[in-house]
């Protein structure tokens, strides 16, 4: 009976021969056409491009989204499209391409231009490029195209373009990120989230660089990018970029920058960059964050509150400005206009920003043995030389020099000159951030522009405001810092921009670019300001930096603070929780003349009015009705006589009290004009007899 | 006594076999591993974790393997109707219930360790066993129509029917291996000519069913493009020419280990074209190798059949045997564009968890056999 078995075997070691006979018929006599297979029809995963997240303001706004759009092509190839399917939709779907795809060509062109595809087996003819998504679900129920890609050869390609709605609005701080350049602003800090994960596909290469999906299951779909949600205020936004347009241009200067932070969070509301392009203003470089520049004066508050926190100076100590004049060394440092003060106060030096007062002030203050370290080590308690760690690249950490370094080029007239903004860098963001610490009463917190992550309207990350320094100063200090700050807006160098609405603190500063290296005739300015308002209850800081203002003045009173002023202004009307409400001020003292004179009616309802708006009056009136008697600062309700079948004096009564009176009285009334009787057509005290009377009313 | 020597004193039984098993295991964890790029790559994991996997099934099968060859092969005989008649429902379950991998519904979910299991790898061992039982059994009465062939072809017609719509290779593979035990069994050619017949008759009342009914469960749509593709399409599929450029890119030699590139372009080169992935790495020479190994197998079964011509152990070691060499030889076959495309696994070589599981039994069950057998 074994021969069964053999049978079996030899029947399973033929096929083994066959199968490795075929191998080698593969491998060895086919080889090269394999080969050459191979490099022909290309084959590979690619990319799916992944629709990125959206870029929002705080309310929700859009700044930045990705709008889809599809590139459709057409497979003709005969493996994909049967002569069937192509020979039965091939009238239908020229109408319908000709109709509502492409009149460039007529319902014949369309044919034509399809046989003509399909003769020349054209595996990508195009259909139409930038199909929006509702017009492609119409376009893939079209004839042929609804079998889909399998056997209608329809494909069709997400691509996608990024939009702007507001254009130039915070252009460069939200960003762009672009094949081969470094990736800018909030699209490139958070690309990761934002740009979600790419789907691979198997696709073919059919000509050139074109190439379209295989049929396969192994493909990945890409997976949408998540959102994030900025802390911009569009509003603020807008007023900020246009109030420093404004300013760019009327001072025809190099370039401009303001940003706008929330006090107690330090949430950054609005931030402008403007510099020069070809085509006018532009958000060119993110100045705000990215440019080093010696601060000048603004930094004098950093001077004064060292100073303090250290006791060395009271503000009513007094100081010698020399007339705005005194020499360094062999350096000869001047205040930046006229004064003509010699003996004065700490407070009014640095009112008026006197160079000479500050610097005096620290070189004096620090004069001991080892000063300048303390000094620069009060600099650093005060976290002046920490980058704030905005989100966005590109930020530097503040250039602060080391006491006494070789390697940071200490001399003998660094200290003053640091005590006035100079031989030391700072971002516009990072002077902003102490500002800010200052409104906040001493704790400082961390610039951020984001302040969630989101998917499909979900949060999926929070980030809550961080603090960098819970106190910067003595709450004395600050105290003080405030109180300087504010004097600079009531008495000092902002003087002109003080305004009664509401009391905003700041300090100008007007620095000359490399001050002490160029020439006198080649003098560059910077104009700034920083503070915040409003002063008793900061809730926004702001500063303004404008480089090389060339006409209509150079200081940063007159350049930067009307910026601040307008940005300040806007934000206080359009902004309720600014406004103080009538009733928290004082009262107004009462003028005769505004007082209710002669006003009528009802006297408990006449109370009522007088006590809700809290008028003090005195009640002489003993019967029902009333009439008000004002006489200095003071009102009276006196009694009006209304008797039975008597005419009463209806004056100064509403229309409704006086028909009551009158109608009651079985009169016809008449009433001529709106508002309260003024005068009435019969004599008060005539017999009721139901007369006509007429009233006018004012 | 060293590590070495204290193995090979352990297993007992045809060491020849071991050693087949051993190798197909080592080869099967280097192009497993080197063919598992772009699944990871896909699912965004190292190639390490599937590694890791692979390498974890296959010391299990191992070790599967190990214990099925402790037990004794009666015990296999004592358990076949049962596994028979548990089979039976599972399969119907998986019809009705099961999960499904690439439009096929072969798979069901395991409840609490959540495992998809593929149920018909379990059905192939429980009928071989079942066969070679009823064949040995009946070994006297053979030839009787009523008593001996109807109680081995009805298990047969059922649990390959029941195969068939999802996993119709399969399904054919397990019937023709179930004929030729018969056929090595004495059963006359009589009756292997009318179970295969039946099976015919079977296979068009699917067919015709499907085109009516159930095309969601019976994939007839799939079997013909299948086909037609095969016979239509001289240079094969795009799969097909892919594994033809694996292969004649591999030469004779092939490009080394770890080198493959058509592991890129190949969809499943883990473990229904893990061949072609062989033939490029170690060339037609590994393709020898591996092709000769199973064969050997097979050898060594028929070894055994000789020392004991109608006993149960000859007929399930031969069975088994038969369904690995089967099988191995038609998944094959399909990277050499030979057959049309299946979606079978190469057996003790394919990534995969219930298919290695399985042939690892088998593989036991014939060490077992040959244990047991020397010692007569």
């Amino acid at each position: 009976m074994l021969w069964r078995i053999y049978v079996v075997l030899a029947g399973i070691v033929l096929f083994a021969i066959l199968i490795f006979g075929r191998a080698v018929k593969i491998s060895i006599y086919e080889g090269e056409k394999w080969k050459a297979l191979k490099e022909k029809s290309y084959v590979q995963y690619r990319a799916v491009e992944a629709e990125r997240g959206s870029i929002f303001a705080q309310d929700g706004s859009l700044l930045a989204v990705s709008l889809p759009y599809y590139a459709i092509h057409l497979d003709l190839s005969d493996k994909v499209v049967s002569d069937e399917n192509f020979n039965n939709t091939l009238d239908s779907l020229s109408y319908c391409l000709a109709t509502y795809v492409d009149n460039s060509y007529t319902v014949g062109g369309w044919r034509e231009k399809l046989i003509e595809a399909r003769k020349k087996k054209n595996r990508y003819l195009l259909i139409k490029n930038k199909v929006p998504y509702n017009e492609l679900e119409e376009i893939k129920k079209f004839p042929l195209f609804k079998l889909g890609q399998y056997k209608g050869g329809f494909i069709a390609e997400m691509k996608s373009e990024r939009k702007r709605p507001y254009r130039l609005l915070a252009h460069r701080t939200i960003g762009y990120v672009r094949e081969g350049i470094k990736p800018i602003g909030l699209e490139g800090a958070f690309d990761e989230e934002l740009k979600g994960a790419e789907g691979k596909r198997l696709m073919q290469r059919v000509a050139g660089n074109t190439w379209i999906p295989v049929n396969d299951l192994t493909e990945i779909k890409a997976q949408s990018g998540n959102d994030i949600k900025t802390t911009i205020d569009v509003n603020i936004q807008d007023i900020t970029e246009e109030a420093l347009l404004k300013a760019v241009r009327k001072h025809d200067a190099e370039y401009g920058t303001a940003i706008v932070m929330e006090v107690k969070t330090g949430a950054i509301k609005a931030i402008a960059n403007l510099g020069r392009h070809k085509e006018g203003w532009w958000e060119t470089y993110n100045f705000a964050v990215g440019n080093q520049v010696e601060p000048g004066s603004t930094f004098k508050l950093a001077s004064m509150m060292a100073l303090m926190e250290d006791n060395k100076v009271d503000l009513e100590d007094t100081i010698n400005l020399e007339l705005g004049k005194t020499m360094f060394y062999e350096d000869e440092m001047r205040d930046a206009s006229y004064h003509g003060l010699n003996e004065t106060t700490a407070r009014k030096a640095f009112e008026i920003s006197s160079n000479v007062g500050i610097s005096k002030l620290v070189v004096r203050g620090y004069d001991e043995d080892g000063g300048s370290r303390k000094f620069i080590n009060r600099l650093k308690s005060m976290s002046l030389h920490l980058p704030t760690g905005i989100e966005i690249d590109g930020e530097l950490p503040p250039f602060i020099k080391e006491a006494y370094s070789k390697e940071d080029k200490w001399s003998g007239t660094t200290l003053p000159w640091m005590s006035i903004g100079y031989e030391l860098t700072m971002s516009p963001l990072q002077v902003l951030s102490f500002y800010n610490a200052v409104a906040n009463n001493g704790k400082m917190m961390k610039p951020h522009l984001v302040s969630e992550i989101q998917r499909f309207d979900k949060t999926l990350e929070k980030f809550k405001p961080t603090i960098v320094n819970n106190r910067i100063a003595s709450p004395k200090t600050i105290q003080k810092a405030k109180e300087l700050l504010e004097g600079v807006v009531l008495n000092g160098t902002a003087k002109k921009l003080a305004t009664k609405q509401y009391n905003f603190a700041g300090k100008t500063g007007t620095a000359q670019v490399d001050y002490k290296r160029m020439k006198k005739s080649k003098i560059k300015y910077q104009a700034s300001f920083a503070g915040y308002f409003p002063a008793e209850k900061p809730i926004y800081s702001c500063i303004v930096l404008i480089n090389g203002p060339k006409q209509h003045g150079f200081y940063g009173g007159e350049v930067a603070g009307p910026v601040f002023r307008e940005i300040a202004d806007k934000c206080y009307a359009s902004q309720i929780e600014m406004q103080v409400p009538v009733n928290a001020k004082l009262r107004p003292i009462l003028a005769t003349r505004q007082l209710p004179t002669y006003d009528a009616g009802k006297k408990d309802e006449m109370k009522y009015i007088l006590s809700y708006l809290k008028l003090p009056y005195g009640d002489n009136a003993n019967k029902n009705w009333a009439v008000t008697a004002a006489a200095a600062d003071t009102i009276a309700l006196k009694t009006r006589k209304i008797e039975k079948d008597i005419i009463p004096s209806v004056r100064g009564m509403g229309l409704r009290d006086a028909l009551y009176i009158l109608e009651s009285r079985k009169l016809q009334v008449e009433t001529k004009g709106i508002g309260k009787v003024v005068s009435q057509s019969i004599k008060p005290g005539t017999k009721a007899r139901g007369q006509r009377i007429v009233l006018t009313l004012d | 006594m060293s590590f070495g020597t204290r193995i090979y004193s352990e297993l007992r039984g045809d060491r020849v076999i071991w050693t087949v098993v051993i190798l197909l295991a080592v080869i099967s964890i280097l192009s497993v591993y080197s063919s598992t790029g772009t699944i990871a790559y896909k699912n965004g994991v190292g190639t390490e974790y599937y590694l890791m996997k692979h390498l974890f099934l296959v010391i299990g099968g191992l070790l599967t393997t190990y214990f099925c060859y402790l037990l004794h092969y009666m015990q296999y005989s004592r358990t076949a109707p049962f596994m028979i008649l548990f089979a039976i429902p599972l399969l119907v379950f998986t019809i009705a219930f099961g999960a499904e991998l690439n439009e096929a519904r072969r798979w069901i979910t395991l409840p609490i360790i959540n495992i998809t299991f593929q149920t018909s790898d379990f059905a192939k061992i429980a009928l071989i066993t079942y066969v070679a039982r009823a064949i040995s059994s009946k070994q006297d009465y053979i030839e009787d129509l009523q008593s001996a062939f109807l109680p081995i072809i009805v298990p047969i017609l059922i649990i390959c029917g029941l195969i068939a719509p999802a996993d119709l290779s399969s399904a054919i593979l397990l019937f023709i291996t179930c004929l030729l035990l018969m056929f090595i069994g004495r059963v006359s050619i009589k009756y292997i000519g009318l179970l295969l017949f039946c099976g015919v008759a079977m296979f068009s009342i699917l067919v015709v069913l499907g085109d009516l009914f159930f095309d969601d469960i019976i994939r007839v749509d799939t079997w013909r493009t299948r086909l037609s593709d095969f016979f239509n399409n001289t240079d094969g599929v795009y799969q097909i020419q892919q594994a033809k450029i694996a292969i004649a890119d591999g030469g004779i030699f092939g490009l080394g280990p770890g080198n493959s590139i058509q592991r890129n372009h190949l969809p499943h080169a883990y473990s229904d074209f893990i061949y072609a992935t062989i033939c490029e790495e170690y060339g037609l020479f590994g393709g020898l190798i591996v092709l000769s190994l199973y064969v050997l197998l097979f050898f060594r079964c028929v070894k055994i059949v000789v020392k004991s011509e109608k006993s149960f152990g000859a007929l399930l070691a031969l069975g088994m045997g038969m369904m690995i060499v089967i099988q191995a030889l038609a998944n094959i076959a399909v990277s050499v564009h030979l057959v049309p495309v299946t979606g079978l696994t190469l057996p003790l070589m394919s990534m995969g968890g219930t298919s290695l599981l399985f042939m690892s039994v088998a593989a036991g069950m014939i060490l077992s056999v040959s244990r047991y057998i020397e010692k007569i």
